[in-house]
């Protein structure tokens, strides 16, 4: 592919509950460091505590003002900071937002504040329904509230496909810089873990689980709820100074169990999370393939995803491979590193699953 | 407790004009624009605010536009409209 | 640069004035229109907005009412392009849905019993997480290609069906299902009543007296197909997607930029990536809601932009369908087009003096190629569509 037409990955902004920022999420990558929370939760019999990767959004007070978040419910709190890094760690200027389009993926959506305001009018009545929490509830909120305070003003777009919404909204994303419908891209992937995902979690997968996780262990539920930001900016090979690395490709579909060709990779990320329904494909998709998983580092949450896109985007840059945590706990034939530098093809693709048969992949390369 | 006192508390916690203390709110500061700066947004929560503290409904917003100046006019609206004690 | 027109070889359409594309287009040249309170919930709210509901349309237990309105649409959709199961499965077909309720993690009733110190029943919440518009598509017809449910509010349709004409163009997929479905719930007709934006009697788009929307619910879907597996299979395209355009107005969550900055950037793009000027532009489908603001900042773009170009909002036969709205003004845009005549402004009488330009009174005439579908969504989103004669 010719420089004119490539996209590259120039910022990256994170928040979870490794930390917040480019720099956190390197360390602990590095050091397969996780330390989950725990989120309390009412039940029909009383209040529990699950195991949480919990994100910490104050560090927003150092690009927005407290005034202006006042009514800025905690999903767009976390997606603003995610974004705000990202377009730090590019230092892109404010002039050069006129040609810049924001996608948004999430496969949960704000759902703190959609409780909160169906709570107001369960509480007093439909007459006192909240018209804040309405509008903040909206799914594309988050979105708004980025283009807002950064002055995005090119196109704007919110996706959400479960667990393939980061794949899926990426694929739109490469489409739209190859259109020049912008020259660069804000993608945001967003999770907020709210009560009432935590209590639904806890319904469907049971409260206390063994942390940390062992994804790699897929025939086993180990997955721990999490929540957090991962942003990526994405430009034009002629628009961009410097970057991480350049983004090849993003697909999703659907195909059956008994696999399909993946790229000539030198080192494929799984999204595998825990999750056990998922766990068995990721197995038999990636048998005998080099493999690294990062999710018990941020933990099991639909925009999980573009949290592997960075981490593969800091593979590339630094040519190594981060190793992977609970890897001993491998329970099908595949090899992975323990560390070391990336080889093969200099190459990383992200893969993950969604429901039935579908599939999302993303395929990072240094040109 | 003057309703003016009950307004300023009630906006500070539900618009969470958290660096404000009821005290810092003048009573006859715009309640829009320059003033405390509330928006289209804020008004329509004004009118659940309304129903919600005092049971008194606004039905519209040429009606809300009179009420909304100042927390003064807005204490004399609901003022005029509370049942008698 | 001019993007390549994409045919559409097969449209549907379900909402307040029909069940099918041709029985919402009679319906509506006959000037049939009927809001009327909420028959399918209650609410204890004083005041009974008028709205657009389905009459009679029941999807299948497991299943959102969204999405069972969005099969109902695709399946129209897919008969009328003459694509059956057999010829799908030799396709690589893709599916791009708006919503706004489609992927609203939360359910009344089970908020309700968490609230109240119980454990509800999962069965809601298990219905949700089966219920992606997108996914519900693509399982129910066993289709392989490119998924995506876009929720940009009240512009999703139309994003929806400008993402899926760049899938084709881009080869991602032989042909794409896309559109937009939401149904109607308590959670977004109390919502829109605390914004104070509903209107007690039905909606009066353009009009100097207009106090709002009227919700409505429906779905409707358009079959995107490339030109290359168009002409082998030797059918007609019933319209093209010509262009496709968006822009945020970075302003603010629930009222539209008073400049209209965003839409006119919109309307430009979506003009010139179809290679047309406003010339080639027969008429417009407004987003018209019936708010007063949206249709001031809306007339006033479009009489900048297109002026004497004849302009209409079909929302007055329909409420206002939010995500699916798009897609059900654009299966109108393009049967209006093959028709070469739109039916009235519904709703309008009284021309407002803040509105030079008004829409049009009585089913028009209208002559040319090419018409312009616009929707204005909360956040700031705006997205404009150009669609062609078949």
């Amino acid at each position: 592919m010719s420089a004119a037409g490539r996209i590259v990955i120039e910022g990256i902004g994170m928040v979870g509950s490794f930390g917040c920022g480019v720099s956190d999420f390197s360390r602990a990558l590095a050091d397969g460091g996780s330390r989950p929370a725990s989120l309390a939760v009412s039940t029909g019999s009383g209040p529990i505590e699950i195991p949480a990767h919990l994100a910490d959004t104050s560090p927003l007070s150092e690009f927005v003002p407290a005034r202006t978040l006042r009514r800025i419910d905690r999903f767009s709190r976390l997606a603003l900071l995610g974004s705000f890094l990202a377009l730090r760690d590019a230092g892109l200027a404010d002039t050069e937002r006129r040609r810049l389009g924001l996608i948004v993926a999430s496969g949960h959506g704000a759902t703190g504040i959609t409780y909160a305001f169906l709570e107001s009018f369960i509480k007093d009545g439909d007459i006192c329904a909240s018209p804040t929490h309405f509008a903040n509830s909206v799914h594309n909120s988050a979105a708004a509230n980025i283009s807002i305070l950064s002055g995005i003003a090119g196109p704007c777009l919110t996706v959400s496909q479960f667990h393939l919404s980061v794949p899926s909204a990426l694929a739109t994303a490469l489409r739209w810089l190859a259109e020049g419908r912008a020259d660069r891209v804000l993608f945001a992937a967003v999770e907020e873990l709210s009560e009432l995902i935590g209590y639904a979690w806890y319904r469907r997968r049971g409260g206390a689980k063994s942390v940390p996780m062992t994804p790699l262990r897929t025939a086993e539920e180990t997955a721990v709820p999490a929540e957090g930001a991962a942003c990526l900016l994405l430009s034009r090979a002629e628009a961009a100074r410097g970057g991480y690395c350049a983004l090849g490709e993003a697909v999703t579909g659907s195909r059956p169990d008994d696999g399909f060709p993946l790229p000539d990779a030198g080192l494929l990320v799984l999204s595998a999370d825990g999750r056990k329904d998922a766990g068995r494909r990721f197995a038999a998709l990636a048998r005998n393939a080099r493999i690294a998983c990062y999710t018990p580092l941020y933990g099991s949450m639909p925009a999980g995803p573009a949290f592997d896109l960075a981490a593969a985007a800091l593979i590339l840059k630094g040519g190594r491979i981060f190793p992977s945590p609970g890897d001993a706990a491998l329970d099908f034939p595949a090899t992975v590193p323990a560390g070391g530098e990336l080889l093969g093809a200099p190459r990383v693709s992200c893969l993950t699953l969604g429901d039935g048969a579908t599939f999302g992949l993303a395929t990072l390369e240094n040109p | 407790m003057t309703t003016t006192e009950k307004l300023k508390n009630i906006l500070v916690e539900d618009l969470n004009l958290e660096e404000l203390t009821p005290g810092d709110i003048d009573d006859d500061a715009p309640l829009f624009g320059e003033g405390l700066g509330l928006d289209s947004l804020d008004a329509v929560e004004l009118v659940v605010i309304v129903q919600k503290h005092f049971g008194i409904e606004i039905r519209n917003m040429d009606e809300g536009r009179t009420a909304f100046q100042s927390i003064r006019s807005l204490a004399a609206y609901i003022d005029e409209r509370l049942p008698v004690r | 640069m001019t993007d390549a027109p994409v045919p559409i070889t097969g449209m549907g359409c379900i909402c307040a004035a029909g069940r099918t594309l041709p029985g919402c287009m009679e319906s509506l040249f006959r000037g049939a229109r009927a809001p009327a309170p909420p028959v399918r919930f209650a609410s204890n709210h004083p005041v009974r907005y008028p709205v657009f509901e389905v009459p009679g349309f029941e999807g299948p237990p497991g299943l959102l009412r969204t999405s069972a309105l969005g099969l109902h649409a695709a399946r129209e959709a897919l008969e009328d392009a003459g694509l059956d199961r057999e010829t799908l499965r030799g396709m690589r077909v893709g599916v791009c849905v708006g919503t706004t309720v489609g992927c609203v993690l939360s359910d009344e009733g089970f908020c309700r019993e968490h609230h109240a110190g119980r454990d509800p029943d999962m069965a809601s919440f298990r219905r949700i997480l089966h219920s992606n518009p997108a996914e519900a598509i693509a399982r129910e017809f066993a289709l392989s290609g490119p998924l995506q449910t876009v929720v940009n509010a009240c512009s999703s349709g139309t994003d929806a069906v400008g993402i899926a004409g760049s899938w084709i163009r881009a080869d991602l997929c032989d042909a794409a299902i896309a559109g937009g479905a939401d149904e109607l719930g308590r959670i977004t007709y109390i919502g829109f009543i605390s914004l104070m934006i509903t209107d007690e009697s039905p909606c009066k788009p353009f009009d100097r007296d207009r106090k709002g929307l009227n919700l409505g619910e429906g779905a409707a879907m358009l079959v995107l197909e490339s030109e290359r597996s168009r002409r082998r299979r030797e059918k007609r395209a019933r319209s093209f997607l010509l262009g496709y355009g968006s822009a945020g107005d970075a302003y603010h969550l629930t009222a539209p930029r008073p400049d209209g900055a965003g839409l006119r950037n919109a309307v430009a793009e979506a003009l010139s990536s179809g290679g047309l000027t406003a010339g080639a532009i027969a008429f417009v489908n407004a987003h018209g809601t019936g708010t007063p603001d949206n249709d001031r900042v809306e007339s006033r773009v479009l009489g900048d932009l297109l002026p004497g170009v004849p302009y209409h909002s079909t929302k007055g036969y329909t409420g206002h369908a939010l995500g699916a709205a798009g897609a059900i003004e654009a299966v109108f845009t393009a049967s209006c087009l093959a028709r070469g005549m739109i039916p009235a402004n519904a709703g309008f009488e009284t021309p407002d003096p803040e509105i030079a330009n008004p829409p049009v009174r009585e089913a028009t005439a209208v002559s040319g190629n090419a018409a312009l579908s616009e929707s204005l969504a909360f956040g700031g989103n705006n997205s404009v569509i150009v669609l062609g004669k078949g």
